[in-house]
């Protein structure tokens, strides 16, 4: 019992959602009221376990634990906004907009209620509004490279990709360590056909984290494109030698990475060997 | 005083002074508790205000991570939204003086918070040692079981003014001291961690006597409410001086060199070669010539040296 309440405290710590996890560890804890031995951390368990349940869909347990905070903080926008969450999960989107709505109109730096609020509008299907709103938000709490993240989500779905490389930067900005950022950025700019920038940007994934088969795959892509075209006079850009070595050496990663023994299944080994024949 | 006893001396002072002293704690906590009250809502615009500021030092630092166009994009706008003072919590109000600080309710708040609080740290304590100054000056409490240098001497005997005692011996106040500090993991036990009964904080209280701390809207240290437009455009400045550097320049080089394709001396070529462009830049004579005689070698080098090994 006591390890689970350190396991969920860790979970907490580190923000990881893993609902199926929480909820396999705290529902027992809950349930036997073993919960309420833990004292101030016992309403952080129940707001835990009830984000939780909603996210794998066990409604009961979720409306235990809403209402034992709601006993327990009356009126607190934090177990409002759970509720919110709640009505959401059942499919009242409006009802819960309007508990987001009362919360921000008492305070409206309400961090929680505004992110809510946009992923409502998003819910609902209205992206232009969940965008003007997400914007609206990061305007104040800039550093939420969550925020970013979702920001460009969203406008790659409007197929916006300027915006949504802009957004992407910011993201690189507070987390440039994450070779994931780095790459969604890179795959932005191939699209957006910027292929010199995203070169460069595959090469970072890849440097960042050795043998990344989906950069190596970037830098074969841009490198080859780059190679059909006219070679450039332009000093700034990527010189034939480096190109050729680049490209040589994707193929070469790539090759060794499918080649290893049990890397990849027969069938994808081939298909990746034939793309690579053809580029 | 002569007439106690080690018992009874135990028992009616150095006891005492700890029980009094965990007694005072556990109250300090819980009237700062219910001081405290409900936390004062931060208001939106001040919040803008600040991370406006943070998102110039955040693009001055960070810069390197993205390409040329995104940092002067980023660059010209902050540039110009500082100039103008479109992030200010009130932006037409840029020249206007102004008035006497003392009659901005939200800034005589902040302060009357903040002397609340240090009051209530300041004066038990106060208090605490002005009795056992009074009731038990030169008394001798303890004795360490280890022997210690002569230096201890202040620390260990407070009070008790004699050369010759041996350090290992306590005085009351100096007994008052070591459970002023000592009695943290006490407190911790009783009332959980976070709790309000620290006497390091009242070691913090003394050194910024009366000041509320960075809740208030924008304080400096001093206390003054700070004029956030002076700030912005020191800022600007600061961000106007910022050259970008990508750090993705020679990335194709640092990776080739990364899987062995290349020799690491390019990379200090390189290196070498950009330092002497910016230093031919100023003095256009000599420096541009060898460096650029070492990179096509060193390229002709990792060419050959890329053929062999596929």
């Amino acid at each position: 019992m006591v390890n689970a309440a350190k396991v969920l405290q860790d979970l907490r710590a580190s923000a990881e959602r893993k609902p199926d996890v929480v909820v396999r560890l705290g529902k027992p804890l809950i349930e036997s009221g073993a919960v309420l031995k833990l004292d101030a951390d016992a309403w952080l368990v129940y707001e835990q376990v009830a984000i939780a349940a909603l996210d794998i869909g066990d409604d009961t347990l979720a409306q235990k634990c809403i209402q034992a905070l709601e006993t327990k903080f009356p009126g607190s926008p934090r177990v409002r906004r759970l509720q919110g969450m709640q009505l959401e999960a059942v499919g009242k989107l409006a009802e819960a907009g309007l508990i987001y709505k009362a919360i921000l109109e008492e305070d409206e730096t309400n961090v929680l209620a505004a992110k809510r609020q946009v992923m409502l509008l998003r819910a609902m299907g209205l992206p232009s509004e969940a965008i003007s709103a997400l914007v609206k938000y990061l305007d104040i709490n800039y550093t939420d490279f969550e925020g970013w993240l979702q920001l460009a989500d969203l406008y790659l779905e409007e197929l916006m990709y300027a915006q949504a490389a802009f957004c992407m930067e910011e993201v690189l900005m507070l987390q440039p360590q994450n070779h994931i950022f780095h790459l969604k950025y890179a795959e932005i700019l191939y699209t957006q056909d910027n292929i010199q920038l995203a070169l460069k940007q595959f090469c970072r994934v890849v440097e960042l984290c050795r043998d990344h088969v989906r950069g190596l795959y970037g830098i074969k892509m841009c490198a080859s494109r780059l190679l059909k075209a006219a070679p450039s006079k332009d000093a700034t850009v990527t010189s034939q030698e480096d190109l050729e070595a680049m490209d040589l050496l994707a193929t070469e990663r790539l090759i060794a990475l499918y080649g290893a023994p049990g890397a990849a299944a027969e069938s994808s080994k081939v298909a990746a060997t034939k793309w690579i024949e053809t580029q | 005083m002569g007439a106690w006893t080690v018992l009874q001396e135990r028992d009616w002072v150095l006891i005492p002074i700890m029980i009094v002293m965990v007694l005072v704690g556990v109250v300090r906590h819980q009237v700062t508790v219910l001081l405290n009250g409900t936390p004062k809502k931060a208001d939106l615009k001040s919040a803008r205000e600040t991370k406006a500021l943070q998102r110039c030092g955040l693009l001055r630092a960070h810069g390197v991570h993205i390409p040329e166009h995104a940092f002067h994009g980023r660059k010209a706008f902050l540039s110009e939204a500082f100039e103008k003072g479109t992030y200010l919590k009130e932006p037409n109000a840029g020249n206007k003086p102004r008035g006497n600080v003392m009659q901005d309710p939200a800034y005589v708040e902040t302060m009357m918070d903040g002397m609340k609080k240090n009051m209530m740290n300041i004066v038990p304590q106060t208090v605490i040692m002005g009795w056992i100054n009074f009731f038990f000056s030169g008394f001798v409490l303890v004795k360490l079981p280890f022997p210690l240098t002569v230096r201890f001497k202040g620390m260990l005997q407070r009070g008790v003014e004699t050369h010759d005692m041996d350090v290992s011996w306590v005085s009351s106040l100096s007994w008052y001291f070591l459970n002023l500090f000592g009695l943290q993991s006490v407190f911790t036990l009783i009332l959980g961690s976070g709790h309000a009964a620290d006497a390091m904080r009242d070691m913090q209280a003394m050194s910024t006597m009366g000041m509320g701390n960075a809740a208030g809207p924008n304080l400096s240290p001093t206390g003054q409410p700070q004029d956030m437009h002076k700030i912005f455009l020191a800022e600007k400045e600061n961000l106007d001086l910022t050259e970008h550097e990508w750090g993705l320049e020679n990335v194709e080089t640092r990776l080739l060199v990364k899987y062995g394709k290349k020799p690491a001396s390019v990379l200090l070529d390189q290196k070498k070669a950009k330092i002497a462009k910016l230093a031919g830049r100023q003095f256009p004579s000599s420096a541009s010539s060898h460096a650029a005689a070492a990179t096509p070698s060193a390229a002709a080098a990792s060419k050959k040296k890329g053929r062999r090994q596929v």
